[in-house]
């Protein structure tokens, strides 16, 4: 397999005087040598983005040496890979206008510094220059793959499948953890219905279940899901500055002090009163009065850091 | 006059389609003023159409928190009510939408909301078409009113559906969904804009699917009543079944066929939060659709946020079929707001209701002057001890914490038997209760007065800074600019501008906009989206094309004001990437590095975008030599800026927030305008040489 890309190497000065149709060639040869994906070293990326080609081109340039440290780029790869192999299942004519390559930093330094690349990694798409696929629009300088969609290969694949002869015939791996855990469950419940019954015709279980939700809810949890929000800052630093930004876990806290503040309020309301004895009756409202007291000046302190001008104040 | 109103066509809107408007928006707002406006007029009093606008927001505010009020008293009771109606009234989440010139759907709309829910709860308790009947009613002045309708059409499904499921179904029940649901749909599809959606569109199917069943289970009901045998019951019973799994697959299957469009962009939006982001950007991109952070709950709502969990488990407690309205709206209502900042208008209302159920029960347990018979520890029950009794046993050393707590726990799993004796001992501990809510309630008030006066109470046209001494400056370069427009400009200038400022310029400065508030037609803000993120060569054609006079910018840069277009300019590169995604590709407006950048290291595209172009135009020479600097983005601006060939700079305003630019007609020679601009300025066509003579000019 790595005799391939250096056959290639060798023989590329022979490989430039070749006519367009040997150079396509060629690479569909590297293509079905890498499983679909074309190893790119410095020369090869010249053959791949010829002037006159008919054929498109994906290329990742990426750095998976471990020295590089490059966290997406690991990340990244397996869906690359997935998209690639989804593209040897198109029939040949369409498969061979298309090819998939990949530039790791540090087997061509060269094609990131000619190209000015400082980062990794990065998606080129190369329009075809001629023939019938190229471009409507007649574009003719690459297309960078925007990474607003995450690193999966899904948006991936939809995306460049705007730029491939045929769409790409990609479909998302069947999740089988998901539907095993979610089929067991169910027959857990079925099976035991009887005893879990009293449980679901409890008011109370889904009083539970109710404040919970409602509590995580008006704590910012749909933000922190949502933008994708850290857990914390670095340092020990948790509450997340500016008044319209917060971290996942202030989402705890707060979902804490106003669980702790409404059952105060519900334990002198449905529980004090019933209570029989007059001095622990005397101590609980006390109790429950300062718990109150305290978590609210706390509660107003940390909005306080949120919202720099806020005037009020109560014990801190 | 109606017949005028469905027909009126506003030419001078979404310039050159126009806009019919009578059938693009929620007439309710506009025909309540205008019922209003007349109704004072019959009655000899003179009133201004603008003044009944100003003071609408206001005074349906009022009736907001009466119909809260009746709707807390079905709930609980009157003492709980009038709680409810003054938390309402207050709460700045509800006061952003009720201050007075707040003239927009929301501020009829959430009256609409709370009274057609007391009248379904009513409906629902008395089993009267009549209460049905009028939900019915108002549910329609609603969808006529607001989009936020849809919350209605689910909410009340819901609710029958969760009844149905616990086998509370009642007579009462069906009376009052097929009343609520026959009258309500059949007179909501009479407002043009809704039209045949009610039958056709998923977010009212809930509302259908919950009738059908309604009326099998009602068919079944009846049926059984006639019956005794027992194999025909069963056999009902399956049929029943097979009826509602039928009627199930009918509705998969017309979905699948198309006969019943998918929820539309934005209810999808709701359910699959990345939805918005990916495929429809211009919902993605209104700051009201953003997600709510914490903050934004405690700031709009305040201590009711805290009580509003203890008075959804006071509903627990009783567990009627209105308190479970409640919680069910209380779930699905802080989903909603914690999606979206807008939503937090339906959130509001619940959470008064439920906060002042918890309120209203905590000062009943505590005002009441009624004191039980307390029973002393290790003597029998029947022992009667007196106040003085007990207030000797109070002096008594409070009890450790561990041995309350197990006391609690014990009496709150027993906690639901009304029977037990309960009450307050003595005269202290209900002193510190209620002073402690009073402290709560000052500090509400205070609450609510420093936030609407901060947030809420200022326009959004006019800005208030503070000078050095503390005096106050005011802002106002949106009128100067509007008004400019008005008097500088032939009347039939066409302005183009990002939406946001549509409507403005409209009201403002009357003159024909491209694209405005009402975001129906993606395409066409994609237009704009594009010529301002191209370059000026690919842009002119499409100004020349939709006969763009004007192009009209925000630009804080000078004065610190975040909210203008530079950075409102990456949504405009977005919505513009969605419709031509060959042309516009939103990462080359970062750098390298991913930064959005707009100084010298900002990318060529960024620096050649017409956005870019108009913002920082002579923006360096204000500094005289200085080093020019971008106070929004607090980066230091190059020393040359760009330079514009096909637009020629017409108005800035005092501190530079608005600029606006005149569009240059096609140059009379045939030159294009690059040429002949280098032209005047003296340069030769080809140069070999640096042009020397530049620094000379």
């Amino acid at each position: 397999m790595l005799l391939l890309p250096l056959l290639a190497l060798i023989s590329l000065p022979l490989a430039l005087a070749l006519s367009n149709d040997q150079t396509q060639e060629q690479l569909v040869k590297l293509a079905e040598a890498g499983n679909g994906i074309i190893k790119v070293d410095d020369r090869t990326f010249d053959l791949l983005t010829a002037p006159k080609r008919d054929w498109s081109v994906t290329i990742v340039f990426t750095a998976l040496d471990p020295r590089r440290k490059c966290g997406p780029c690991k990340e990244f790869q397996p869906s690359y890979n997935t998209v690639a192999k989804a593209w040897t299942k198109v029939p040949t004519t369409e498969r061979n206008k298309h090819f998939f390559a990949i530039v790791d930093f540090d087997e061509s330094m060269t094609v990131f510094q000619k190209l000015g690349l400082q980062s990794a990694p990065v998606v080129h798409v190369y329009p075809a220059l001629e023939g019938p696929h190229k471009p409507a629009s007649g574009r003719t300088s690459h297309i960078t793959y925007d990474f607003g969609n995450g690193y999966d290969a899904e948006p991936l694949a939809e995306q460049l499948s705007q730029h491939t002869p045929v769409p790409i015939p990609y479909s998302p791996p069947i999740d089988w953890t998901k539907y095993g855990t979610f089929l067991g469950i169910a027959l857990i419940a079925v099976t035991t219905l009887r005893f879990i019954s009293p449980v679901l015709k409890s008011r109370w279980t889904w009083a539970i279940i109710t404040i919970l939700t409602t509590l995580i809810m008006t704590s910012g949890y749909m933000f922190t899901r949502i933008r994708g929000v850290p857990y914390s800052g670095g340092g020990g630093q948790w509450i997340a500055g500016g008044y319209q930004n917060q971290y996942g876990q202030e989402t705890q806290v707060i979902a804490m002090i106003y669980g702790l503040l409404g059952s105060a309020f519900l334990m002198l309301t449905m529980v004090t009163p019933y209570q029989t004895s007059p001095g622990r009756q005397k101590a609980q409202i006390w109790l429950w009065n300062i718990v109150i007291f305290i978590m609210f000046s706390v509660l107003i302190s940390i909005f306080r850091v949120k919202n720099r001008g806020y005037p009020f104040k109560l014990l801190l | 006059m109606l017949q005028a109103f469905w027909n009126w066509f506003d030419p001078t809107a979404w310039y050159p389609l126009g806009r019919v408007v009578g059938g693009t928006i929620y007439p309710g707002l506009m025909a309540t003023s205008g019922v209003i406006y007349n109704i004072l007029h019959a009655l000899h009093l003179p009133v201004d159409i603008r003044n009944i606008c100003v003071l609408l927001a206001p005074g349906f505010s009022a009736l907001t928190a009466w119909s809260t009020y009746m709707f807390t008293k079905e709930m609980k009771d009157e003492s709980a009510g009038l709680l409810a109606a003054a938390f309402i009234g207050i709460v700045p989440g509800y006061i952003s939408r009720s201050v007075a010139g707040s003239y927009d759907n929301e501020a009829i709309a959430i009256f609409l909301l709370m009274f057609t829910f007391f009248c379904w709860i009513k409906a629902l308790k008395t089993g009267s078409a009549f209460f049905g009947t009028l939900a019915a009613l108002f549910y329609f002045y609603m969808v006529a009113a607001w989009g936020g309708y849809a919350f209605i059409t689910n909410m009340i499904p819901l609710h029958s559906l969760v009844l149905i499921i616990m086998g509370r179904f009642s007579s009462r029940l069906y009376v009052a969904y097929s009343s609520w649901y026959a009258v309500g749909t059949l007179s909501s599809m009479q407002v043009p804009f809704v039209g045949f959606q009610p039958v056709s569109t998923s977010e009212h199917m809930a509302a259908l699917g919950v009738f059908g069943l309604l009326q099998i289970i009602a068919f079944a009901e009846l049926v059984r009543s006639h019956l005794s045998s027992k194999q025909f019951q069963t056999l009902l019973l399956a049929s029943v079944i097979g009826l509602g799994v039928l009627g199930a697959l009918g509705f998969v299957g017309l979905t699948y066929k198309g006969w019943i469009a998918p929820w539309t962009g934005r209810f999808y939006s709701l359910w699959d939060t990345g939805y918005a982001k990916k495929y429809i950007p211009i919902i993605a991109s209104v700051s009201e659709h953003q997600p709510t952070a914490w903050p934004s709950f405690f700031m709009d709502l305040h201590f009711l946020i805290f009580l509003f969990p203890a008075g959804v488990v006071m509903c627990f407690n009783k567990l009627r079929d209105e308190h479970i309205f409640v919680i069910l709206y209380a779930v699905v209502a802080s989903y909603f707001a914690g999606v979206m900042v807008r939503l937090m208008l339906t959130l509001t209302p619940v959470v008064c209701v439920a906060a002042a159920i918890a309120f209203s029960s905590l000062l009943d347990t505590y005002i009441d002057p009624i004191e039980p018979e307390s029973i002393v520890e290790g003597q029998p029950e029947g022992d009667v001890a007196g106040a003085v009794d007990s207030k000797k046993a109070k002096k008594t050393a409070p009890q450790p914490t561990s041995t309350a707590l197990g006391d609690i726990v014990s009496k709150f799993s027993s906690s639901s038997k009304p029977s037990r004796p309960h009450g307050i001992f003595g005269l202290n501990t209900r002193l510190i209760v209620i002073l402690n809510a009073i402290g709560m309630l000052i500090f509400f008030v205070l609450h609510c007065t420093w936030v609407t006066s901060n947030a809420y109470s200022s326009p959004s046209v006019v800005l208030a800074s503070s000078n050095p001494d503390g005096s106050q400056h005011i802002i106002d370069d949106f009128r100067e600019a509007y008004y400019w427009l008005r008097q500088n400009t032939p009347e039939n200038a066409v302005v183009m501008s990002w939406w946001d400022y549509g409507y403005q310029i409209a009201g403002m400065a009357d003159r024909p906009t491209l694209v405005d508030n009402n975001t129906w037609n993606n395409t066409h803000i994609a237009t704009v989206g594009k010529a301002m993120s191209s370059t000026e060569e690919v842009a002119y054609p499409i100004l020349r094309k939709h006969d763009v006079d004007y192009v009209l910018i925000i630009f804080g840069g000078l004065l610190g004001y975040s909210g203008d277009d530079i950075n409102k300019f990456l949504w405009m590169v977005r919505i513009a990437q969605g419709v031509w995604p060959d042309e516009i590709q939103e990462p080359n407006y970062f750098t390298r590095q991913g930064e959005y950048r707009v100084d010298e290291a900002a990318p060529p595209t960024m620096k050649n975008s017409l956005m870019y172009k108009m913002s920082y135009y002579r923006f360096s020479e204000l500094f005289g030599g200085n080093q020019a600097m971008d106070r929004v983005r607090s980066q230091q601006m190059p020393k040359t800026g760009p330079t514009l060939d096909y637009l020629d700079e017409a108005f800035t305003s005092e501190n530079w927030i608005v600029r606006i630019y005149q569009v240059k007609k096609e140059d009379l020679l045939g030159r294009d305008l690059k040429t002949a601009n280098a032209f005047a300025q003296g340069k030769k066509r080809k140069r070999t040489k640096p042009p020397v003579r530049r620094r000379a000019v």
